[in-house]
C-alpha cells in the first residue's frame, strides 16, 4: 500500500518486513526471525525464533521471557551487518534502555531509517538518541500533533522533584505511576540525584540487574517486596497499579502521573492522578519534526498514534509523507 | 492594571488543588490582590462567567468560530485545529497548548478582558466574533488562552463552584459566609459581593424585586427508603413537567425569570396578566406548565415546548396551549426578602397571597407522607395525575438560592427501561473530557436501527475507558467530534417518559434517558424494536386514570 518503503522494507500482514535479511521488525506475532527496535511489550512479543536486537534488549528479553528457546543475534550500537546487498546498523533511540533505531543502507547511498520508540529528550538512564541520515524515515508519530509540546529535561526534572519534596513534606507518600520499563528506572534516577529515595514495584525492580550491566546501577531504589514505602520514599508502580490495594492502601499519599498523555487535564479524571507530569518516552511533535530535519530524509512514513495528521502536517511543509495504513487501528487502541 | 494572567494563574492552581480548602485558598489569594472594578470583575471571570449573574448577555461562539480564530492566530489549519482538540478533549485546552508561551502583544489585562467580553456578547455574526477573538487570544498565554475559552463555552470545570467562591470571598475579606452568601444571593452578582466584601459593606447590599435569583434546587434520590427517616420533616408535593420560574410582582408590574435567568414574560403574557391580577408585592417560585382548562391540570412537558423559542405568541398559539403557573413557594412578600425564613413560614405567606387573590393564583398541594410505602402511593398518584414524581422539601429549609442540597429532593422514577445499541459516541465534558461517554442509541425497525435518543451518564469512568477503546475500534465514520460505530454495543436505558418526537428517525424521544447497565448478555438481536416503543409510548401516554379527577393543583376559593 505505501510506495515509499522499498527496496528496504515491505509491508505485509505480519508486520513489516526487511527482504534482505528475511526478518520483521517488531512483529506484533512470533515470527522465524525477529529484529526488535527494544523490549516494551508492544514491540517485542513472546515466541520467536531467532531476535537481532542490542544486548541490553536481549537480555531484558530474556529476564520477561526466562523459558525462552530461541536464539539470539547481539548487535552493539553502530556494528554492520551486510547480507545481500543490505547493510543493517541499529543507532540508539533513546527511548529506553537498549532502544535502537534500524538503519537500512543500500546501494547508491541510498538508506532508510525506522525509528521505533524514540525520544530526543536526553535521559539518565540510557544513550541519547542519534540521528544518522537515511533518504527515508519510518517515524513513530504517538504524539505526532503540535498540542504535544512538553518541557525540557531540566524543567520536566524539577517539577518531579519539587512535586515529590512537597508530598514529603506534607507528609504523604509520592506514588509514581510509571511504565516498568524506562520510565521507573529513569524517575528513580531522578528523584535519586536530588536524594529522594525510592521504592520500586516488582515489575521495574526485576530490570535492576540489566540496568546495573549497563551501568545504570539505580542508587537510592530498592525493592517494594523489602517492604512497603517508609516516610521520606517515593513509590513507583506502573500505571495499571493505580487501582489495587498497593497504591489503596497507602492512607496518606499523593499520585503522580508520568506520562506525555499527562498534557491534557482529562488524564487527572482517567488516572484519579494528584499531580499529571508530561515525563514522556517518546518526542513530542517538535521533536519529531527535528527528527525529520536533522535525518536529512525526504521521505517519511508515519506509523503509530496521530500518523495520518503527521503525514499531513508533514505534507503541507512540501516533505512527501504518508501514513502506515494499520497504524491508526493501534493509535485507536492506545490513545 | 492587573493582568489577566493572575486569574488565569489561580485557576490553574484551583483545578490541581485538592480539595476544597486549598480551592478556597487558591481563590482567595487572588481576590486579596484586587481592589475596585477589578475585584469586581476579577470574582466574575473566577467564577467563571464575564456577567454578573443578573445582566442578561450572554457570551456565546461556536464551535467552528473558535476554531478558525485559533486557526489565524496560531497558523495552523482547521484540520489540526479540529485533530488537537479531539486529542485533548476540549478545544480551549487544545487551543491553549497551541499558543506561544510568550505572547507577541501586550498584556491583557483585567479591564481588557471584561471590556471584550462585553463588546463579544453584542455580535451577532460569526465573522465578528472571529475577529474579536482573534484579537483575544493573540494577547494571550497558553493558560490565559485556556481559560479565556472555557469561560467562554460557559464552564472552566476546575471543581469550584459558586459556595466555594462565597468561601473565598469570606476567607479573603474575613467576612462571615452567611453574610457573603446572602449578599450574592440578593445582589445576584459575585462581583458586586466581593468589592462591598472587602469595603466591610455587604450589609449594605439589599434584596430588590425584578433583580433575577438564583433557583434552590432539588438532588435527586432514587428509593423511598433514603429518606425514611426525614419523613416526618418532609413536605410532599408533585413534581410538575414544565419550566421553573420565579415571577416578580409589584403593583401592576410582573417579571418572569427562566432558571437561566432570563427574561421570559413576553413568552408567557397570559400568565403575567393573571399574576398582576394579584393582589401584592412579592417574589413567588413556582412552575409555569401549559394548562388544561378544562380538567383543571397541567399538561405535558412536549405540548408546552411548541410554545418555547418564541418571542411573544399569537392568538392562536394561546388559544391553543393556554400556560398557567403554579406557584409553590414565597421568597418575598411587601418588599421584605424570605429567603432566611423556614418554608413552612414562607408556605404560610403564600397561601395568604393566594387567599387576597380569590381564585386568581394556582398553589401547588402540599402532602405529607409517614411511611416509605404512603410516599410510594403520593409518587404513583402524582404520576397518575401525569406530572413527573415529587418533590420533597424539609419544613425547616432556607431558602439557598443557585444552590442544590439535600434540604430538597426530587423523586423521578424510570417509566420502564429499554435494551437498545449504540450507534455513535463523542466525548464528554467537564471530568469526562476526552472520554468517549456520550452515547446515542438505537432500536430496530426490521433490519434498520433507528435512532431513539442519547444519554451522557450511569456508567462508571472505569467502564467508560474500557467502552471508548472498544468504540474507537468500532468507528465507521467520524464527524467531526462524533464516531458513528458499528451496532453491536447493548446498554439498557432508563427515561421519565417517552414522547412522540421529530428529532430522531425512530419518530419517539426518551425524556431524561439515562444508561442503566451494560448488557454484556444481550446482543442486537435482543434489542427492543420500534414496535415495543410503540407500545409503551401508548401505556406511558394514556389517560390518567380514575385519580386523575385530583390534579396535584389546587385553587385557593
Amino acid at each position: 500500500m505505501t510506495s515509499f518503503l522499498a527496496p528496504f522494507l515491505e509491508g505485509r500482514p505480519e508486520g513489516l518486513f526487511v527482504p534482505a535479511f528475511d526478518a520483521f521488525l517488531d512483529p506484533p506475532a512470533p515470527a522465524a526471525r525477529a529484529i526488535l527496535s527494544h523490549a516494551h511489550a508492544d514491540h517485542a512479543v513472546a515466541g520467536h525464533g531467532e531476535i537481532w536486537a542490542t544486548p541490553a534488549t536481549i537480555a531484558i528479553y530474556r529476564r520477561r521471557n526466562p523459558d525462552w528457546p530461541g536464539t539470539e543475534r547481539p548487535l552493539a550500537y553502530g556494528e554492520e551487518v551486510s547480507q545481500r546487498g543490505a547493510t543493517l546498523r541499529l543507532h540508539s533511540a533513546g527511548h529506553v534502555l537498549g532502544s535502537a533505531q534500524v538503519w537500512l543502507g543500500g546501494a547508491g547511498g541510498d538508506a532508510l531509517l525506522y525509528t521505533g520508540d524514540f525520544k530526543r529528550r536526553p535521559a539518565r538512564t540510557c544513550a541519547p538518541a542519534e540521528a544518522p541520515r537515511a533518504r527515508t524515515l519510518v517515524t513513530e508519530t504517538t504524539f505526532g500533533l503540535p498540542v504535544f509540546r512538553f518541557p525540557g529535561k531540566d524543567a520536566l526534572e524539577e517539577r518531579l522533584v519539587a512535586g515529590c519534596r512537597e508530598a514529603l513534606g506534607d507528609g504523604e507518600t509520592p506514588v509514581l505511576l510509571a511504565y516498568a520499563l524506562g520510565k521507573a528506572q529513569e524517575a528513580a534516577a531522578v528523584l535519586a540525584a536530588a536524594g529522594i529515595p525510592t521504592v520500586l514495584h516488582g515489575a521495574a525492580w526485576k530490570l535492576a540487574p540489566e540496568y546495573a550491566a549497563a551501568g545504570y546501577p539505580l542508587p537510592l531504589s530498592r525493592a517494594y517486596e523489602t517492604g512497603p514505602a517508609a516516610p521520606g520514599e517515593a513509590l513507583l508502580v506502573p500505571p495499571n497499579c493505580a487501582r489495587t490495594p498497593v497504591v489503596r492502601k497507602l492512607r496518606r499519599r499523593r499520585v503522580f502521573y508520568l506520562s506525555g498523555w499527562a498534557i491534557r487535564e482529562a488524564a487527572r479524571a482517567e488516572t484519579d492522578a494528584d499531580v499529571l507530569v508530561p515525563f514522556s518516552d517518546h518526542a513530542d511533535f517538535p521533536d519529531l519534526v527535528r527528527h525529520v530535519e536533522e535525518t536529512g530524509a525526504s521521505r517519511v512514513v508515519a506509523t503509530h498514534g496521530y500518523a495520518a495528521d503527521f503525514a499531513r502536517i508533514l505534507a503541507a511543509r512540501g516533505i512527501e509523507a504518508e501514513a502506515l495504513p494499520e497504524s491508526a487501528e493501534r493509535a485507536a487502541e492506545e490513545a | 492594571m492587573t493582568a489577566y494572567r493572575l486569574l488565569a494563574g489561580a485557576l490553574e492552581e484551583v483545578a490541581s488543588a485538592r480539595g476544597k480548602l486549598r480551592k478556597i485558598e487558591s481563590l482567595a489569594a487572588a481576590l486579596r490582590m484586587l481592589e475596585g472594578d477589578e475585584l469586581v470583575v476579577g470574582a466574575r471571570l473566577l467564577s467563571g462567567s464575564p456577567f454578573a449573574e443578573w445582566e442578561e448577555a450572554v457570551t456565546s461562539a461556536g464551535w467552528a468560530t473558535v476554531a478558525r480564530a485559533a486557526a489565524a492566530v496560531t497558523g495552523w489549519d482547521l484540520e489540526t485545529i479540529g485533530a488537537c482538540a479531539r486529542a485533548i478533549g476540549d478545544l480551549g485546552e487544545a487551543v491553549g497548548l497551541l499558543l506561544p508561551a510568550e505572547p507577541p502583544g501586550t498584556a491583557l489585562g483585567i479591564a481588557d478582558v471584561d471590556a471584550l467580553f462585553r463588546r463579544l456578547a453584542t455580535l451577532r455574526k460569526a465573522a465578528e466574533k472571529q475577529a474579536l477573538l482573534e484579537q483575544l487570544l493573540r494577547r494571550a498565554s497558553p493558560v490565559e488562552g485556556k481559560y479565556l475559552l472555557k469561560t467562554l463555552s460557559g464552564g472552566l470545570r476546575v471543581g469550584a463552584d459558586v459556595t466555594t467562591m462565597e468561601d473565598a470571598i469570606a476567607e479573603a475579606f474575613g467576612a462571615e459566609r452567611e453574610a457573603v452568601a446572602r449578599a450574592r444571593r440578593d445582589s445576584g452578582d459575585v462581583g458586586e459581593t466581593a468589592r462591598a466584601a472587602r469595603e466591610g459593606r455587604l450589609d449594605a447590599i439589599r434584596f430588590r424585586l425584578f433583580h433575577p435569583i438564583g433557583f434552590m434546587l432539588a438532588s435527586p434520590i432514587e428509593e423511598a427508603a433514603e429518606v425514611a427517616g426525614e419523613l416526618p420533616l418532609l413536605a410532599v408535593e408533585d413534581k410538575f413537567d414544565g419550566i421553573r420560574a420565579h415571577a416578580h410582582k409589584s403593583e401592576s408590574r410582573v417579571t418572569l425569570f427562566s432558571r437561566t435567568l432570563d427574561e421570559v414574560t413576553e413568552q408567557f403574557p397570559e400568565v403575567a396578566a393573571a399574576l398582576a391580577q394579584v393582589p401584592g408585592d412579592f417574589l413567588l417560585d413556582g412552575e409555569i406548565v401549559a394548562w388544561r382548562a378544562a380538567e383543571r391540570r397541567p399538561d405535558s412537558f412536549f405540548r408546552l415546548q411548541k410554545r418555547l423559542g418564541r418571542k411573544a405568541p399569537g392568538a392562536d398559539v394561546l388559544a391553543e396551549i393556554p400556560a398557567a403557573f403554579i406557584a409553590y413557594d414565597c421568597l418575598a412578600s411587601g418588599g421584605a426578602p424570605l429567603f432566611e425564613e423556614a418554608w413552612s413560614a414562607r408556605r404560610e405567606r403564600l397561601d395568604a397571597i393566594a387567599a387576597a387573590a380569590t381564585g386568581g393564583l394556582l398553589l401547588s398541594d402540599v402532602f405529607r407522607a409517614a411511611t416509605p410505602e404512603e410516599l410510594e402511593r403520593a409518587f404513583d398518584a402524582a404520576r397518575a395525575r401525569g406530572n413527573e414524581g415529587l418533590v420533597l422539601k424539609r419544613v425547616d429549609s432556607p431558602y439557598q438560592a443557585g444552590k442544590r442540597g439535600k434540604l430538597w429532593r426530587k423523586w423521578k422514577k424510570a417509566a420502564a427501561t429499554l435494551d437498545v445499541v449504540v450507534t455513535a459516541v463523542e466525548q464528554g465534558h467537564g471530568k469526562r473530557a476526552g472520554m468517549l461517554s456520550d452515547y446515542t442509541f438505537a432500536v430496530r425497525d426490521g433490519d434498520r436501527f433507528v435512532n431513539i435518543g442519547k444519554a451522557y451518564s450511569g456508567l462508571t469512568d472505569e467502564e467508560i475507558r474500557e467502552l471508548g477503546a472498544r468504540f474507537r475500534k468500532i468507528t465507521t465514520e467520524r464527524y467531526g467530534p462524533v464516531r458513528a460505530v458499528a451496532p453491536e454495543v447493548v446498554i439498557e436505558v432508563a427515561f421519565d417518559t417517552i414522547q412522540k418526537s421529530a428529532r430522531h428517525k425512530s419518530g419517539f424521544a426518551l425524556r431524561f434517558p439515562r444508561i442503566v447497565r451494560l448488557r454484556p448478555d444481550k446482543t442486537i438481536a435482543d434489542i427492543a424494536s420500534i414496535d415495543d416503543v410503540r407500545e409503551l409510548h401508548r401505556r406511558v401516554s394514556g389517560e390518567p386514570g380514575a385519580a386523575g379527577s385530583d390534579t396535584g393543583t389546587k385553587t385557593t376559593a
